[in-house]
């Protein structure tokens, strides 16, 4: 990759699908910032991070429970990792953009909250999203291959099952939450109606659909202590499609789990604005695939391919 | 069965390179028979996309479901099988 002229996004994935392997020669191992960040997640949330993420650990069936919370609080950690590491190469953003939860990292990283409050805040939501779950079962599926129109035939067709549009990820890439069943046979119409993909993803709430929205007033006492700083890099609101005012964050984390995450409206707005690299602020390659679907002359590469090939890190 | 030669093999690589951009690949870097998802070359769904539309576009066949999608994807000799197949030729 070639020094750009244009401008830089830094784009912070959501919630990581599995759990995150570093092995072998990847660049974060022994990354002395992620050793140190992860010291102190094991500190605050009391879960062990280390053994989570790096190494072959067994998961006992206490731990299977927190399965889901681990991961957010792991995608949190890679992201600000990923971060830390992009900064000391040299790489200055100038804009954030966010799917779903890379909310939090965002925020850590414009520097709007610290670290341990971004932590606090993983941990505090998800543990939320867990109790909903537990009480309220739901799901969310992955529909690759149908345009639009199709995708709300399905939340028509299966109208009593509650289902939303949770993610707009690309032209043929949608999301999908609601009832468990409901999403299982979501999953079987959008296959028989010649869908590419269709599949469930590890999540057992309806994330992203206004079943979430009771959830707001815990989630504005979650956020009653922390005071939002003046954020030092702007984050662009994928809702208004403006950047994310200083004093519209709690309302925008508030809302944000029981809202859909339009995550084609914000790119097509950064194009617009001439940004011309886009890096993925994490260990995948997920968002770095739908933007080259929005468009596939963008120069979009993830954190993890960056650091990997180090001619590409320093700018 | 039909037999793919060896060019058409080559062309499948590189479409593979190419449609999902992974620049620091060579087609030599590709197994012929090894899986492409998954703990193969680690494909994921939305690069199945982008080669549904590749195959569409540079190949002018269509993979029309999932069902046929899990059968052709299964590694660059099946794709290739299919194009052949496709395109009626040996």
């Amino acid at each position: 990759m070639t020094p750009s002229k244009g401008k830089i996004a830094f784009c912070f994935p959501g919630q990581l699908q599995d759990r995150p392997i570093l092995e072998g020669n990847h660049p974060l191992k022994g990354d002395p910032h992620l050793e140190e960040l992860l010291k102190r997640a094991s500190r605050q949330t009391q879960f062990n991070f280390h053994n989570f993420s790096f190494e072959g650990e067994k998961k006992n069936e206490e731990e299977k429970k927190d399965f889901s919370l681990k991961l957010q609080i792991s995608t949190y950690l890679l992201s600000m990792a990923h971060f830390y590491r992009l900064r000391a190469t040299g790489w200055v953003p100038d804009i954030f953009a966010e799917h779903s939860m890379g909310i939090y990292a965002a925020l850590a990283a414009s520097e709007a909250i610290d670290f341990e409050e971004g932590l606090f805040i993983t941990e505090g939501i998800g543990r939320l999203l867990k109790k909903e779950g537990e009480l309220h079962p739901g799901g969310m599926a992955s529909i690759i291959g149908l345009p639009l129109e199709e995708i709300q035939k399905i939340c028509r067709d299966l109208n009593g099952f509650h289902l939303f549009i949770a993610n707009y990820n690309g032209s043929m890439h949608f999301v999908l939450s609601g009832e468990e069943e409901g999403i299982g046979k979501a999953i079987s119409l959008a296959l028989s109606r010649k869908a590419i993909s269709a599949s469930k993803l590890p999540f057992r709430t309806a994330l992203h659909s206004p079943s979430l929205y009771a959830l707001r007033e815990k989630i504005i006492e979650i956020l009653q202590e922390i005071k939002i700083q003046p954020l030092k890099v702007p984050i662009l609101n994928h809702w208004t499609i403006k950047p994310l005012r200083r004093e519209e964050v709690k309302d925008f984390l508030s809302r944000e789990i029981g809202r859909p995450v339009y995550w084609v409206r914000c790119v097509e707005k950064l194009l617009q604005e001439g940004f011309t690299q886009f890096i993925e602020v994490g260990q995948e390659a997920i968002l770095t695939k739908l933007i080259r679907w929005i468009d596939r002359e963008a120069e979009a590469f993830s954190a993890g391919d960056l650091l990997a090939n180090k001619g590409l890190v320093s700018r | 069965m039909v037999v793919p030669n060896d060019q058409l093999i080559e062309d499948v690589k590189q479409l593979i390179i190419q449609r999902l951009k992974l620049m620091d690949m060579t087609p030599e870097m590709i197994e012929t028979d090894a899986p492409l998802f998954g703990e193969g070359l680690g494909l994921d769904s939305i690069d199945a996309l982008e080669l549904v539309l590749g195959l569409e576009k540079e190949f002018g066949v269509i993979i029309p479901d999932a069902e046929v999608g899990k059968k052709v994807f299964q590694s660059v000799r099946t794709i290739a099988q299919y194009v052949c197949e496709s395109r009626g030729a040996t």
